[in-house]
Order: structure tokens, then C-alpha cells, then sequence
């Protein structure tokens, strides 16, 4: 665990970066996110997947799987890298401020 | 990597130093010699012997730039207490088919390990990888990037194709009815996508073996299993035969454990015959006499589906989905198959549902339609046994 | 951008010339001595590939001592095998005596070929699993420190005994289809901590994690709860929510399992069934767990017709025999009471007493 300070706000994540108050999340905080996510600006094509995923997460409770995350925002899963280099779990599920996803190992 | 405090205690540990079976105590310390990490892992490792615990903590999410998996991040749960085991995580190289390495090759990665990582392996872990334990989040990329100049990719993890593995197949061994090594080798390269960014409900494991023997335990551990076969009659040397009967085999008592009774011996004219059309392809009688019985000529695989260990919904051994199909390179047939298969899953798998659970959920007839599969009897021991048949409307006279 | 999906080292490039020239043309194999397969190729060439134990987990040193034997006498070539032996690929015969010399000098077991019992498949165990219920490796050494006889041809066998370690019941290393397994369990139902539960658990995955529908939700408390009586420790919840936990040192323990295979070899492949339901973990030698495993194995030894795995000859003996001549208790615990429960049940009145 460890805290950084966001715009003023003492944030804190656990040892992958994640947010551990997902409340506390805010575009400010996504940004942060994304630079540590090897993703130089957060365009609108990301906006409409980071918002895709907090949507999705607050009607069911869980990330959706990444090949509904394609389908439903109409990218293949080369442009999901593309927008998020270090994949949809780790890179735009982090920006997005969900909790860290636990698929299989 | 420097190493600057003295290794603490490890009475417990050294107690497995003894014994005639190779210590992994002993390896580990001797990576401590030069690996903090490695001294981490068994200051801790004595720690879980006294305690009778385990101290990782719930699986970590790390990777390199580009893929999705490959990496499989862990960390302690007490980083007060074991510092240097902080970040430990582990690299799944994706071996080369049949493990077949120069040491020239092994020195190369030993060299990367040294400068990035715990100086420790396992070679290999149960999927196939080479397994590269314990590195640091901030190393992860140098040394993927280091470990591409020597030509070692990374293998799957997550809801991913995972890593493929053979036996040694054509390459070291008579039984083998197909080049298993190339076709692991030709699919890993076709479906390097799937193995690298995770998109599907599950793991999903391909593997691979020459015959029925199945050294790879396709079987029994991978939702597809290529399987060596062959249709024809199996290749027998009377010769050979003679010579082993000569040498004191009994070949009464072989015959017997043919399970069809399809061998039989005539001992006045020292001839052994095989009834081809009750032959099962078991192996016995060839792995008997090796010298003297060969594999038939028409070559090809068995495909079965859904094997798997018992997470969730109990432990399978695949079913067979295809008796026979041919095997030659491309494998443009076999790839076909994987694609509807894999596509069939991923439109209707449930989170965390292997591919055997979603055909026992959804009964083989529905996968098999979906996949566009004929039904068989090699599919099945026996027939159903109860009256509750599904009809389709198509199937019936429209009545009202 | 780095480089990306290449996939490993192409295995043409990974092959002594000796494979290269007789790939597909081999014509036999036998064993000349413990731990030694001596292939024959239709050209009249001949490999010989000696296998050596190894603990699995290895050191770079390890990695670089394997390499120069390699270089001394096979030019190079090396392989492991899919049980984590290492072989030796020698394709010059007059090689063979001088390496077998430097291997005992420098204390390599060679073994692990024929009618022997090969080195143990295991997973990480404390090692580095976060779910593991016991120590696969300590296990397996101790197992096979016992076991090594048998390994090296001093000892032999009827047939092949493969015996796998998984440190939990996700049962890793084909465990399900092995002729002796020992496998992790746990015996407590899992605690929550419904504080970090309302923060950090994917509800509904949770939920849908567990095989008996013992979890539901806590609205209350945005967490979940677990139904004890339908609760059978699989562990499957503790994966998918980190704050669910189930380690109990001193409930947890190993189970162990007999009669599986893979092989299609004469009978078919068979699931591994419960002989043993608990033995306590007992750290760093387990002697409950090596004097029933060696049990097993002399049984069976002592028993079987040659060329009888475990499971085929418990099929042909039957488990009531089975239980007897082992001399191990039958109990509650061995009934199945899970998804495919009924196809063990007995339905015909043939039995043994």
C-alpha cells in the first residue's frame, strides 16, 4: 500500500497502482492513472471506454469481460491496446477506478 | 545484484539439504549467493514451515507494454517482516516444443535471470512455461525486452490461450503418428493473439501427444487435446515378432491383455494376427514390442474437448469430438476447428466457465450444432438411457 | 514498442544433428541400463538420452552446470521432460560411459526410465502460490528422498507409478489422473472481511464462483455470506474476492489419491479416487504423508500383476479388496457427494467381501 497526492487529495493504492476507495475517483485521478498506464493523453475515444466500464460496473458489480467490452463499444481488441497499451485489465480498469479485476491466473 | 546481509537462519529448510533427491533449498540458496530476492523468498519460505502457512499475497496485476498476460504479479502479505520478497513476481517464458534446448540457449536466458530477476526457475511449470520466479514490477519490461533479443516470448495467463505443450513426438520417439513438436510450434505462432491479450470467459489449454499414450496428458489437462492416431492396420514384423518369443516373451499372455481380443497367437506357425477392425489403438501390444510392431500408415489426430482439473464444477477427461482428422501442415483443418470452438465459448461461456462445463450445461448436441458437428457413436460409451429427447418444431408433424 | 508476438525459440534450431537427420524415422527404443533410453533410427543411427533427476525449482547455477555436462558430451543438446527430468541427448556412444562417470561424481541420480518411478509433477506450493495449502516441493523431496530406489532401478515396479503434489484442490499437474496423489485441502469454511469486502469484491462473480450456490449476498454490509452446511472448501470464492480468506494452519492438511492414469495403454484413462482423507500438515519431513505413500506403493507392488498400474489393478481387484489389502479405513468422507456423485455408487449385487 501507498498513498500519492492528487491535485491536493492523498490517494491511496495498492501494490498494482489500483485505487483501494474507488469512491474517492475523479477524472483528475484518471489522468494520473493514465500517464502511469502508458497512455499519453486521454482522448474521447478513451473517455467513452472509461465511462463504458464505470457504467457497466455500477449496474452489475463486476468488470465485464473484455470481449463484451469490444462488442458493446464497437473496437477490436488491437484498438483496445492501442487506446490502452497495458490492456484492458491493468491499464483501462485501473484509469477507470474499478477494483482490481480477478480473472484467473 | 548486490547482496549485502547475511542470510537469516533457516533450520527447518536446511533439514531438506539431506536426502539423496536434489534439494530445492539447495537451489534456492544457491541463487541467495547472489540474489537478495532469492535470500526474501527463504526467509520467508522457513517462515510458512514454522508457521504452516503460505505468505503470498491474492494474485497481483502486472504486465509489459502490449500484452495482457504473460506475467503473474505476487507479492508478500507481510513486507515489514520479508522486504526482499516485496515483489516477487513471475515470468511464463513460453518453452520451446518437446524442451528441447542448446546450452547455449539456457546460458543466454541465465544471464538475462541473473540481471533482472531471482536467479530461479522451475523448468518447467505445469503448463509448459519455463517459469521465471520472483521479479520486481520495474524490471518486468527491461527484461521481457531483453529476453525478445534471445528470441523467448512470453506464454498466456488469464482468460487466454495458455502456453501449448507436446511430447517429444517425431522428434525422439517411434510411437508418434504426427510432428507434434511443429504443429505445437505452428500453432503458437497462429494464435499468438490469443495467447497474449486475454479475451476470452477462461483459460483454454491446447495440448499435444503423439499417440495415445499421451505423455503430455493432453487428456486429462486441456480443453483441447490433439491426440496422435492412426485408422488403418498397425505394422507388424513377424520376424520381430519370432525373435521376442525366442527372447521369453509369452505371447500368450500378451494377447490376453488386448482388451478386444483383437491379437491372436498362432503357435504353430509362430504368426501373430491383428483384427483391425477390433483394434482400439491402446498401444499395448506396441509398446510391448517396440521392435516388432509399428504404427498403422494413415496418420492423423482424435480430438477431445473439456478436459480439465476439478475447478469448479469437478474434474473431466475429455470427451472425443473428432475420431479422426488429418494432421499434415498447415493445419489449416485443425485451426478451423479451434476457431469455432473457441468462438462458440467465448459467445456463450459464462465468467470462469471452462469449456467442458459449458458443454455439459448446454448438452454436446447444442455445442455440437453450434460448432457444426456431426453427432457420433465414437462420441460416447453408450446412448441416453432416459426418455427426455429434445425435438425441434422442424422435426415434428405441425398439428392446429 | 518492443517486440512482440514472435513466440519461442523455433525447435529446429533447438535439435542435435543426430534428431535432425532421423526425425520421423525412428524405428525402436529400449533401455539398456537404469535411467538410460537408447533410440534406433530405420538409418541404423542411435541417440542416447540419459535422464537425470531434478528438483524442478533450479538456480542459474544449476542452469550453467546442466550446460557444460552438455557441452562435454552431447555438443550442446539437452532436453526436460515433461516430468521435469533433464536428459541428456548423447549422440556419440563412446560419451555415454564418461558422462554417466561425471553424473555420479557430481551426485546426479539417473533414473527415471521404464519400469521406475519418475520424478514427482508438482506446483509451487509456499514457493510462491497464494492459494497453496501445503508445500508441493518439500513434499515431493521428502517423498522422493524415500522414493529414490524406485527412481534410480534399484527397486522395481510392475509398471509405471505416477505420482503428482498439488497444494490445493485446484488439483495443478494432472493430480485427478495420477496413480498417487497428494493433495492440499482445507477443512474450515472461509472467513470474510466484510469491511474490505464492500470496497474490493466483485459481488456477483463471487457469488457465481461458488460450484454449491453456498454464497449470497449481504446487501447490509455490500459484502457477502457463506452458508456453512453448503460450504465444502473448494477455495474457489478466496480466488475471485481477496477478501475472503481460508488458510487454517492447523485445519489445513493433505489428502491422498490413488488409481488414476492418463495413458489410454491398454485400459482407459482413470480419475485418481480418495484412499486417505486427511493427514496434518507436518513440516519439514510430512512422515505421515511419506510412510502412506511408500505403503501405497509397496502394496501395490507386492500385489500387482507385472505390468498392472494402480488403478488397473484396484479395477481388477476391486476397491472393497483394495481398501483391505491396503489396510486403510473407509469412510463418510469417501462417498462422493458432488456433481457427478452417482456414477460411483454400486448398482449390482456383484461385490467382494
Amino acid at each position: 500500500m501507498s498513498f500519492v497526492e492528487i491535485k491536493g487529495q492523498q490517494i491511496e493504492l495498492d501494490e498494482d497502482g489500483f485505487i483501494v476507495e474507488p469512491d474517492l475517483w475523479s477524472t483528475d485521478i484518471a489522468e494520473y492513472f493514465a500517464k502511469e498506464e502508458e497512455v499519453e493523453e486521454l482522448t474521447e475515444q478513451h473517455w467513452k471506454i472509461i465511462n463504458y466500464l464505470k457504467d457497466y460496473f455500477k449496474q452489475f458489480g463486476i468488470a465485464p469481460m473484455v470481449r463484451k467490452v469490444c462488442k458493446d463499444n464497437n473496437v477490436s481488441m488491437q484498438e483496445l491496446y492501442a487506446l490502452f497499451p497495458t490492456g484492458p485489465a491493468k491499464g483501462a480498469c485501473k484509469i477507470a477506478g474499478l477494483p482490481k479485476p480477478t480473472g484467473c491466473v | 545484484m548486490d547482496v549485502e546481509k547475511k542470510v537469516a537462519a533457516t533450520p527447518l529448510l536446511d533439514e531438506l539439504e539431506k536426502g539423496d533427491w536434489p534439494s530445492f533449498v539447495t537451489e534456492i540458496k544457491k541463487a541467495a549467493k547472489t540474489s537478495k530476492m532469492a535470500q526474501g523468498l527463504l526467509e520467508q519460505v522457513e517462515a510458512s514451515y514454522v508457521e504452516k502457512t503460505g505468505h503470498w499475497k491474492h494474485g497481483g496485476i502486472v504486465g509489459v507494454k502490449g500484452y495482457g498476460g504473460g506475467v503473474v504479479g505476487r507479492y508478500t502479505d507481510d513486507p515489514d517482516r520479508f522486504p526482499d520478497a516485496r515483489e516477487f513476481h513471475t515470468m511464463r517464458v513460453n518453452q520451446v516444443p518437446g524442451f528441447f534446448y542448446t546450452s547455449e540457449k539456457l546460458r543466454a536466458l541465465a544471464d538475462i535471470w541473473d540481471k533482472y530477476g531471482s536467479g530461479l526457475y522451475n523448468m518447467h511449470g505445469s503448463t509448459g512455461d519455463i517459469i521465471l520466479l520472483g521479479t520486481t514490477t520495474e524490471n518486468l519490461q527491461p527484461c521481457f525486452d531483453a529476453l525478445g533479443e534471445i528470441d523467448f516470448d512470453l506464454g498466456g495467463s488469464g482468460g487466454a490461450l495458455r502456453t501449448l505443450s507436446c511430447c517429444c513426438g517425431e522428434a525422439r520417439c517411434e510411437k508418434s503418428c504426427i510432428d507434434a513438436m511443429d504443429m505445437m510450434y505452428d500453432l503458437t505462432m497462429y494464435y499468438q493473439n490469443e495467447m497474449h491479450r486475454p479475451a476470452w470467459p477462461y483459460k483454454f489449454k491446447i495440448k499435444i501427444s503423439g499417440c495415445p499414450n499421451d505423455c503430455a496428458a493432453a487428456s486429462a489437462r486441456s480443453d483441447m487435446a490433439l491426440i496422435g492416431t492412426w485408422r488403418d492396420a498397425i505394422q507388424v514384423n513377424q520376424e520381430e515378432v519370432r525373435k521376442y518369443v525366442a527372447d521369453g516373451m509369452n505371447m500368450v499372455q500378451v494377447c490376453r491383455k488386448c482388451p478386444t481380443e483383437a491379437l491372436g497367437w498362432d503357435e504353430k506357425n509362430q504368426t501373430l494376427s491383428i483384427k483391425t477392425e477390433d483394434c482400439v489403438r491402446c498401444m499395448h501390444c506396441i509398446n510391448v514390442m517396440p521392435k516388432a510392431l509399428r504404427i498403422g500408415k494413415e496418420r492423423g489426430i482424435t480430438v477431445q474437448i473439456g478436459g480439465k482439473a476439478p475447478v469448479v464444477k469437478g474434474a473431466m477427461i475429455g470427451w472425443i469430438l473428432v475420431p479422426f482428422m488429418k494432421a499434415e501442415a498447415p493445419y489449416t483443418e485443425i485451426k478451423d476447428l479451434v476457431s469455432r470452438i473457441t468462438e462458440f465459448w467465448a459467445e456463450h461461456g459464462k465468467n470462469r466457465e471452462r469449456l467442458g462445463e459449458l458443454v455439459e450445461r448446454l448438452s454436446l448436441a447444442t455445442f455440437l450444432e453450434g460448432v457444426g458437428l456431426k453427432p457420433l457413436p465414437q462420441m460416447v460409451s453408450a446412448p441416453r438411457a432416459n426418455p427426455y429427447i429434445f425435438w425441434k418444431e422442424e422435426e415434428v408433424v405441425k398439428n392446429g | 514498442m518492443a517486440r512482440t508476438d514472435f513466440g519461442p525459440p523455433d525447435y529446429k534450431t533447438m535439435l542435435p544433428p543426430v534428431i535432425k537427420r532421423n526425425y520421423g524415422k525412428w524405428l525402436y527404443h529400449e533401455v539398456p541400463q537404469p535411467g538410460v533410453l537408447r533410440h534406433v533410427s530405420e538409418t541404423g543411427e542411435e541417440l542416447y538420452s540419459v535422464r537425470v533427476a531434478s528438483a524442478r525449482l533450479v538456480s542459474s547455477e544449476f542452469i550453467r552446470d546442466i550446460s557444460d555436462i552438455a557441452e562435454k558430451y552431447c555438443d550442446g543438446f539437452l532436453r526436460f521432460t515433461t516430468r521435469n527430468n533433464v536428459e541428456f541427448l548423447v549422440s556419440d556412444k563412446a560419451k555415454l560411459e564418461p558422462l554417466l562417470k561425471e553424473l555420479d561424481e557430481k551426485d546426479y541420480l539417473v533414473g527415471g526410465v521404464g519400469l521406475s518411478i519418475s520424478n514427482i509433477v508438482h506446483t509451487q506450493g509456499w514457493i510462491h502460490c497464494k492459494s497453496a495449502v501445503t508445500d508441493a516441493s518439500g513434499l515431493t523431496k521428502n517423498i522422493m528422498d524415500t522414493m529414490v530406489d524406485y527412481f534410480t532401478g534399484k527397486k522395481s515396479v510392475p509398471s509405471r507409478c505416477r505420482i503428482a503434489v498439488a497444494c490445493c484442490v485446484n488439483m495443478c499437474g494432472a493430480c485427478h489422473c495420477s496413480d498417487i496423489a497428494v493433495v492440499g485441502i482445507h477443512r474450515t469454511i472461509p472467513r470474510i472481511n466484510h469491511e474490505l469486502a464492500s470496497k474490493i469484491c466483485e459481488i456477483p462473480n463471487t457469488i457465481a464462483s461458488c460450484p454449491t450456490g453456498a454464497i449470497r449476498p449481504n446487501p447490509k454490509l455490500k459484502s457477502v455470506e457463506i452458508n456453512h452446511e453448503k460450504c465444502m472448501m473448494c477455495g474457489n470464492c478466496t480466488v475471485v474476492c481477496p477478501a475472503i480468506k481460508i488458510m487454517d494452519p492447523e485445519n489445513d492438511g493433505v489428502s491422498i489419491w490413488v488409481g488414476g492414469k492418463v495413458s489410454n495403454a491398454r485400459s482407459k484413462p482413470m480419475f485418481s479416487r480418495l484412499a486417505i482423507p486427511f493427514i496434518p500438515n507436518n513440516p519439514p519431513f510430512w512422515p505421515e504423508v511419506t510412510d502412506a505413500v511408500k505403503h501405497l506403493v509397496e502394496v501395490w507392488a507386492s500385489n500387482a500383476r507385472p505390468g498392472e498400474r494402480m488403478g488397473e489393478w484396484i479395477g481388477r481387484i476391486g476397491w472393497e479388496r483394495f481398501f483391505a489389502i491396503a489396510d486403510l479405513p473407509f469412510t463418510d468422507k469417501h462417498l462422493d457427494d458432488f456433481t457427478h456423485a452417482n456414477t460411483t455408487f454400486r448398482s449390482t449385487t456383484q461385490f467382494k467381501y
